[in-house]
């Protein structure tokens, strides 16, 4: 390899917080990535799109080392994921945020406590100082005044937004969402995506969304990336993917049942399963 | 499947279930170190293991020391022995019954919300969050809940064991008329405190509180994540940890003898 492909190459590893090549899952005889290559730029929001089912929460999975895939790279702020060990992998996860689906929040605790759990855990600070953070984080989301409410007690829009603040509370370098929309009225919805673009632009962090809301996410996102039997089907601005003409964008944009992914779960013949025509 | 199937799978199931277990073992054991770090949680464990199930273990060590004395007095008194009632309620409570029944009530009370609180934690996500914030599960809530277990098992058999010989002595002594003196005079003659105690409640306590805790956290953390799932992991606590603590206390008995 030439001196000015090195350069380049690392230069491309320095422009991505994460770089997967080839990255190979599968459940079963199940196929989830089939040589899924895909480079997140540091820096800048990307919403990661797709069809029920295709494996973009575990994509996120990969990225933190919960789950491995069966082969390829994947690289997170240049550290390849798939060797780490558990120490390593868990340096690197406090310095990634995550937003669970359902929240995840734990329910012996307050919301207060909720968000002060990973500072208890990994410093030392002075309870004012950690007050002070909680806080800080808790008007952000707007749910300064629940601190003191159970997580049962909430809504599941509150409980996202408390699980957001928890996610942030490190000011982390990369912050994955996974489905950060769902169950927010559109005041919330509007603050979160304030939320998101303000910890983008005034703290420079990375963010992934996995998201379906595409409304949302072109008010927010840098870029976008479709995924879909097993690889990055087609990627681009959030603006202008959907009209990008290939059958892929415009089935899944447009809401076609009809298009390269099926709508039905593979299955026996319909007429003949009900006892009907040839089949029969 | 047919019924020979059937039961073959149930019985590799249990065997995997067993050898899983003894896999999880060391892995608790080698997050001792780092549990040490939430020694809080330890104690707020202990509280809820040992400190929350005394007044059911103190309820039944009573009435079991009742009717042990109770029926006691009638048989020997056939032989003339009613002044031994003391003595072998003491000897049965501190050899077998004592560790025996607490540790059957332990995994009733502690065992089986253990699991499901373990359980659910896994159902919703809060161990793999844990483990996104890079705190270790194992260190930060199944550890706390097997040192909990192991160390409040032996002191419950012990609250039980009293409880059971105040009750033998509120029926044999109190009710049926047994000679106070000749009631604590004999049990203290023939109870042997190495033998009886240490070796009875002390050691098979710790040995069942080390077993039973076990089977809790490891149905709880193993459980699948649905309702289904924690119910079922939750039955197989009890149903495992009974079989066990009869099992394991024929074995330590025998050793014992």
């Amino acid at each position: 390899m030439t001196e000015a492909n090195d350069s380049s190459g690392s230069e491309a590893n320095n422009n991505s917080m994460v770089r997967a090549r080839g990255l190979k899952t599968s459940f079963g005889s199940r196929v989830i990535f089939d040589g899924l290559d895909m480079d997140i730029p540091r820096g800048k929001i990307t919403a990661i799109m797709g069809p029920s089912g295709t494996g973009k929460t575990t994509l996120l999975k990969h990225i933190t080392g919960q789950l491995k895939p069966d082969s390829g790279e994947l690289l997170v702020d240049g550290k390849n994921v798939t060797q780490l060990n558990r120490e390593g992998l868990y340096d690197l996860r406090e310095e990634i945020g995550y937003l669970f689906q359902n929240s995840a929040l734990l329910t012996d605790y307050d919301v207060y406590e909720n968000v002060a759990f990973p500072l208890r855990q990994h410093t030392r600070l002075p309870e004012v100082l950690v007050r002070n953070i909680v806080l800080t984080k808790l008007q952000a989301v707007g749910l300064r005044g629940a601190a003191k409410l159970m997580p049962a007690e909430l809504s599941g829009g509150m409980a996202r937004r408390v699980a957001l603040a928890r996610a942030i509370v490190f000011d982390p370098m990369l912050i994955l969402y996974d489905e950060p929309f769902v169950g927010l009225d559109p005041i919330a919805l509007n603050q979160v995506l304030l939320l998101i673009r303000t910890l983008n632009q005034t703290l420079g962090i990375t963010s992934v969304l996995v998201a379906h809301e595409l409304a949302a996410i072109q008010q927010v996102a840098d870029h976008v990336m479709l995924v879909a039997n097993g690889k990055v089907v087609a990627a681009g601005d959030p603006r202008s993917i959907a009209d990008d003409g290939s059958p892929w964008t415009r089935q899944f944009f447009g809401g076609e049942s009809d298009g390269p992914v099926p709508f039905h779960y593979p299955a026996a013949d319909y007429a003949a399963e009900l006892g009907l025509g040839e089949g029969a | 499947m047919s019924e020979t199937a059937k039961r073959r799978n149930i019985l590799l199931d249990g065997l995997e279930q067993i050898g899983d277990a003894g896999l999880f073992l060391p892995t608790l054991i080698a997050a001792i170190p780092r549990s040490m770090r939430y020694f809080r949680e330890t104690v707020r464990q202990l509280w809820f293991v040992g400190a929350m199930s005394l007044i059911i273990i103190m309820t039944c060590g009573l009435f079991v020391g009742m009717v042990l004395s109770l029926q006691l007095y009638h048989v020997l008194e056939i032989f003339g022995g009613t002044a031994s009632t003391g003595t072998v309620v003491a000897l049965a409570v501190y050899r077998e019954l004592g560790p025996v029944i607490t540790a059957l009530l332990f995994a009733g009370r502690a065992g089986t919300s253990m699991t499901a609180e373990i359980g659910l934690m896994r159902a919703t996500d809060q161990l793999s969050a844990m483990e996104m914030m890079a705190v270790d599960p194992i260190a930060f809530v199944v550890t706390p809940r097997f040192l909990a277990g192991v160390i409040a098992m032996p002191l419950l058999c012990c609250v039980f064991a009293a409880m059971a010989i105040f009750g033998g002595h509120l029926v044999g002594v109190t009710w049926l008329g047994i000679d106070n003196g000749t009631f604590w005079s004999n049990m203290t003659s023939n109870v042997d405190v190495w033998k009886d105690v240490v070796d009875g409640v002390l050691w098979k306590g710790l040995a069942f509180g080390a077993v039973v805790t076990l089977i809790s956290v490891h149905q709880g953390y193993t459980t699948p994540p649905t309702s289904e799932g924690v119910a079922n992991a939750t039955t197989r606590t009890v149903v495992a940890s009974s079989i066990a603590i009869l099992a394991l206390d024929f074995v330590l008995t025998a050793f014992m003898m």
